[in-house]
């Protein structure tokens, strides 16, 4: 590979990870969307498709190894290679919540927990993921930052929410004699419970993306 | 890199440049030179063994090493980068004034060793070579047997004594050299594939055995520093990892500084990295992890990463 053939493959390999992140974005947006609207055929779709993320991931993580192994990248090409092979992780793991929510609107009553607004939480989730693969396009420490100050809201979100579960569990009357209803109504609770962790973990991985990005942009391990 | 990085860091040079005495009008050439100074600053653990001041040095006119200071960590291994033609080597042999035995040559500035100035008049140019011995690029036996090789040095220097004469005088030193022969050749990891034909012609050994010959013939004098010129550019990947082997474990010793060309090389085996750009300046200099995973310099992160031009 001449060294012109080198530059083209990073900046394709920039590319292509900003275009797994955008399919990654994608199926978030859908899972939500289908959520908010208990869209199931939308659901099921997000839910049955998750080949085309798992596929891109490994091309772009041998892609990252073969330019690691043949290349043996330094300095800022080094950053760039060593963080979007740690981003590619974050983005297959965001595709991997999307379909568990798609999953979760295809088994979950929904009217059971109304109060619960798990599309604020979503949205901030997804605003974090869609701003830290900005920062990663255009290198921007500041928004990686930002980013990073953020995921504490996502964390007090999704806590008040948990508690308002439990809460409501708590103050709930329930027909202990009836048990097949107990069951289905722990089942709901544990749903949920689990739907909310899986979006402060959305959180988390554009957090990941943001700290991988700021360590490739200005070397700065802070957020690491 | 994208334009956007380019574009950052050049920016980041201008921000260091304001700072300087002399005003930076752009961020080209000569300008950007003068922003390095800061760079090659570098605040090491433990004592330097040798200090370079200010160190110039012209072949007739040309000045291929200019204002070069650098202190050099002792019991580590320092590795010089650069382009053909940046100096390095020159600075090298500077450092046991290997420069001398050039006729054009003329040295400006200080070199110490241990504190003590190696470029004062009066100074035992044969003792500074023992004490900073040096290995080159193409391995250079002589044609003796590899015995011979190593007890060359101790027998010139009168550390040992051997022969006729010693014997009649009582001061056979047969014991001492058999043990000094096998130490060296023991510390440079040959002594397994020569101990049993120790008279044979050092020439009749492969490439890589030869430079660990003279690995171990520059060890025999007992040396403080050994200067390395590119030790394994001539050898293939087997032979320069035994070689790059040895280098890590002499420098539990010894103070090791080597030229490479080999990028990697130095990645591999250096403790710190100086890098030599085109017009004989020490660019910047650092702990190698640095070097290679976050440049200051952006001359130097584009030589690095083989962005010329």
């Amino acid at each position: 590979m001449t060294r012109d053939e080198y530059q083209q493959s990073l900046a394709d390999l920039r590319a292509d990870v900003l275009s797994m992140g955008e399919l990654v974005q994608g199926r978030l947006d859908r899972a939500l969307t289908a959520l908010s609207t208990v869209d199931e055929a939308e659901a099921r779709a997000v839910a049955g498709a998750d080949d085309a993320v798992d596929r891109q991931y490994l091309d772009l993580e041998s892609r990252c190894i073969q330019l690691f192994a043949r290349q043996q990248p330094v300095a800022s090409d080094l950053r760039f290679v060593a963080s979007s092979f740690k981003i590619l992780t974050d983005l297959e793991r965001v595709g991997d919540l999307a379909v568990n929510l798609a999953q979760y609107t295809l088994a979950a009553d929904r009217k059971r927990f109304e109060e619960v607004d798990l599309s604020a939480i979503g949205a901030l989730a997804r605003e974090m993921l869609d701003d830290a693969m900005v920062a990663y396009r255009t290198d921007d420490p500041d928004l990686c930052r930002s980013i990073a100050d953020r995921d504490d809201e996502l964390d007090t979100l999704c806590q008040r929410a948990s508690e308002r579960v439990v809460r409501d569990l708590i103050e709930r009357e329930v027909d202990e004699g009836d048990s097949w209803a107990v069951e289905e109504l722990l089942d709901d609770v544990s749903r949920l419970l689990l739907i909310v962790r899986d979006l402060e973990r959305v959180g988390d991985h554009a957090v990941n993306i943001a700290a991988r990005t700021l360590y490739m942009v200005e070397s700065d391990p802070e957020l690491v | 890199m994208s334009d956007s990085q380019q574009t950052q860091s050049q920016s980041q040079i201008e921000t260091r440049t304001t700072g300087s005495d002399q005003p930076l009008e752009t961020t080209s050439g000569e300008t950007v030179e003068e922003a390095r100074d800061e760079w090659i600053e570098y605040d090491f653990q433990g004592e330097a063994k040798m200090v370079a001041e200010d160190l110039d040095v012209y072949y007739g006119d040309d000045h291929a090493l200019k204002g070069v200071s650098m202190e050099i960590p002792e019991e580590s291994v320092t590795a010089l980068i650069g382009p053909s033609g940046c100096g390095k080597s020159t600075y090298l042999r500077c450092l046991n004034r290997m420069n001398d035995r050039i006729n054009a040559a003329h040295v400006d500035g200080s070199v110490r060793l241990d504190g003590a100035e190696i470029y004062q008049d009066g100074i035992n140019l044969v003792e500074l070579r023992k004490r900073v011995g040096m290995v080159f690029q193409s391995p250079n036996p002589f044609p003796k047997s590899i015995r011979d090789n190593i007890s060359y040095g101790p027998r010139k220097h009168g550390d040992i004594e051997t022969g006729l004469l010693a014997r009649m005088l009582g001061r056979d030193d047969s014991e001492a050299e058999r043990e000094l022969v096998e130490r060296s050749l023991k510390q440079a990891a040959l002594w397994n594939e020569v101990h049993d034909r120790l008279e044979d012609n050092a020439l009749g050994l492969s490439g890589g055995q030869q430079q660990r010959l003279c690995i171990a013939r520059c060890l025999s004098v007992d040396p403080e520093v050994i200067l390395m010129d590119e030790p394994a550019s001539a050898l293939d990947p087997i032979a320069t990892a035994k070689i790059e082997d040895l280098i890590h474990d002499l420098a539990e010793e010894y103070t090791v500084v080597i030229v490479t060309h080999n990028m990697q090389q130095a990645a591999r085996i250096s403790d710190q990295t100086a890098v030599f750009l085109t017009g004989g300046k020490l660019v910047e200099y650092g702990d190698t992890d640095q070097i290679f995973e976050n440049p200051r310099s952006q001359r130097v992160e584009d030589y690095i990463s083989g962005k010329f031009g």
